[in-house]
Order: C-alpha cells, then structure tokens, then sequence
C-alpha cells in the first residue's frame, strides 16, 4: 500500500456565508499526481485555499493530515516551510519587491527550516539561471518586481521557477494552464514534469484535459457541489471530455 | 587541491553572475555570513591589521609549509572579505602564496568597485598575508 501524504477528512468549509465544501475527503499519495476537475463553482480553488491555509476560508469541520500531523490550525507559513506549495491562479503583482530577493529569502528560509545551510547570493543564482533557461524566462524578469507587469504566461512560469527552486513535496497546482499559449504550456508542464521525483505528490485543479497531455495523471477526482463524487484512473478523462459533468447529477 | 588562481577564477565567475555592481558588493557581504570570530588572546598587536578601515586581525600558522590562516573583521565589508580572501589563501604552501602577483585579485573584478579605503584595507591584509608566508618559508 502506497503512503498517503495528504489526508482530508469530511472537510467543511464556508467562504463568507457561503458553505462551499461540504464533508470533502481526499487522500494524496506519495509520488502521485492526482488531478481534481469539476464544473465551476464546485469548490476547487477553495481547496486547494484551505490546504495552504489563506485566511478567506474558514474551516467548520473536518480535518487535514500531512505527513500525519494535522495542519488545519497552523499557519500558511508553517505549511510552506513543511513543504506544501501552491501555484496561484492568478499570481499577485508585488512593485517593489524584487523578484530575486523575494524567492531567495523565502528558498533560504526553507532550508533553514530543514537544517540546511543557507545558498549565498551566488550559489542560488547559478541554480536560478538555469532553471530560467529551461523555462523559457527572459532573464531580465528575474531582477525586477515580483510579478509587476508580467504577461499571464510569464507570471505563470514564475510559479513554477517558485516551485522548482522551492522544491517542495506536495505541489498544487490551482488552474497552471490557465491562459497559457502551448508553448508557455509545454514549458509549464516541462518544469512540472522535472519536479516529479517519485516522493513528491501532486494536486493539479484543471478545467481542461490539454494540460493532461503533458502532465500523465494517475488519479483523477471529480469536485463537484463541495464533494468528490468520482475517483478513477485517466481514463476518466476522456469519458467526462465526451459526458460532461451531467453524469453526476443523480449521484 | 584548488590553486590559489583556481579559487580567483571561481570567484571571478561568480562575481560575474551580477550585473549590477551593489549585487557584487552584496555577494561579498553574504560571504561574510560565515564568518566566525578570534578567540580574544589571540587578538592583540602581532595579529592586528594596521591600515584596515575598520579592526581587525589576522593569525598565521605554518603547518608543514601550508599557511592555516584565521581572521576576525568587525564591519560587515571586512567579514566578507576576509571570509573570501581566506578561502583563496588559507591552506595554500607558503611558496604558492608567495609565487603568486595579488595583484591578480582584480580578475575577480571587484577590486574596482571597492572605495579607496576598502583597496587600502585589502592591501594591510594581503601585507599581513604575506608576512606570514615569508615567515613560514624561512
């Protein structure tokens, strides 16, 4: 039996007034990447907003594990440091906070965190050009504001040269594809694909199958209503392609 | 092991990285992060640098013709500094110390960019070097 990373046990959350999942349970595996797709408003982006612990949700009932240990009271920080990542759907812009400053405080942070020495100026720039290049980033993006002014699909390539230079061990991935062009798609999906090293878990929030194509999943759930009302292997993919989520409505 | 001319030119390129000169100067001051201090008898006059802009003292012990340097600076440019001049000249021969020109530190290209009184303090160092090199190779 493989290692369950993640556990979410009948997760109940509001969002306002509003309850917007509503008894949630999920399992990520270790080394697995597992997709959620769902119609909108079914309370995706909301998960994966209580995972890393933003401060629009509020959580009624239920429990979440990692790694064994409940996180539902620690702090987004502590979750980061723990090694849990999100890549924004719409990623903020920050004037004045140089980008390079920016990753390289939250990077050594982190290996602070796990007893590691810190990279000086040098040794984390060497690691970050590189993997600027493999992503297709124009360097200049590197020593400006955090994310000010970037295209969509720049903006998305820095959530993932975030999460590449982070290395963190479980990744969600909250509509990557979104606004993406298929090259900024490919490179996207490239990183991700890089990160994969058989210990780290994946949760990838999608509308669409494209993303799919590059990005092999090996679970998919249906996020529907604030539950998930069907797991399956990748094939599933195809079936709700065709089906829609129509299929659901009598479960 | 690394030539003193292998370490400048490691430096060199990793002070190339930056393309703006302040991030240079920011590099040395994270070098200096590692910095660790003297134990206090073993700061006094002999290991003094005279010259430096701000305290600071240097110790040279010759083991087997190898200079073992140990230096304690108490601004955050002379930290870094000493951090990263130790790392190129500790642990090297005396003879090596000695064939080689400092006047080479500049390919790391830095040299420049330090103020007049930072190139002064950097030669008191590299004096203090040398000094103990010719005391070890005699």
């Amino acid at each position: 039996m493989s290692n369950k990373v993640l556990t979410i046990k009948d997760l109940k959350v509001k969002i306002g007034d509003k309850e917007i999942l509503k008894g949630l349970n999920l399992e990520l595996e270790e080394g697995k990447v597992h997709v959620i797709m769902g119609p909108n408003g079914a309370g995706k982006s909301t998960l994966s907003k209580t995972i890393v612990g933003h401060y629009d949700v509020e959580v009624t009932g239920g429990d979440i594990t990692y790694k064994g240990n409940s996180i539902i009271e620690a702090e987004p920080e502590d979750r980061a440091l723990e090694g849990i990542f999100m890549s924004f759907q719409h990623p903020v812009e920050i004037p004045g906070v140089n980008n390079t400053y920016f990753l390289r405080t939250a990077v050594n942070a982190r290996r602070t965190h796990l007893g590691q020495e810190e990279l000086n100026a040098a040794e984390f720039l060497k690691k970050m050009r590189v993997l600027i290049e493999e992503l297709g980033m124009k360097n200049e993006l590197i020593s400006r504001s955090l994310n000010e002014g970037f295209s969509g699909g720049e903006k998305k390539r820095n959530e993932i040269l975030q999460m590449m230079m982070l290395e963190p061990e479980v990744i969600i991935l909250d509509e990557i594809d979104s606004g993406l062009d298929i090259d900024a798609l490919r490179d996207v999906s490239e990183g991700i694909n890089k990160m994969k090293d058989g210990k780290r878990s994946f949760l990838v929030i999608t509308h669409y199958s494209r993303i799919l194509d590059y990005i092999k999943p090996d679970y998919i759930h249906v996020l529907k209503d604030g539950q998930i009302v069907d797991t399956a292997g990748p094939e599933l993919v195809e079936q709700l392609e065709k089906e829609g989520y129509a299929q659901y409505e009598e479960k | 092991m690394e030539k003193i001319e292998e370490a400048v030119a490691r430096y060199a390129e990793d002070f190339a990285l930056f393309d703006d000169p302040n991030d240079k100067l920011e590099y040395i001051f994270d070098l200096g992060k590692k910095h660790t201090t003297l134990p206090e008898e073993l700061k006094n006059d002999s290991t003094f640098i005279v010259g430096c802009a701000s305290p600071a003292w240097l110790t040279g012990e010759c083991k087997d013709g190898r200079l073992i340097l140990n230096g304690e600076g108490t601004s955050e440019m002379a930290k870094g500094m000493i951090m990263l001049l130790m790392d190129i000249f500790s642990n090297k021969t005396a003879k090596e110390i000695l064939a080689f020109n400092p006047e080479d530190l500049s390919k790391m290209g830095i040299v420049e960019l330090l103020s007049p009184v930072r190139q002064q303090s950097l030669q008191s160092f590299l004096e203090k070097v040398y000094k103990y090199a010719k005391e070890c190779d005699s």
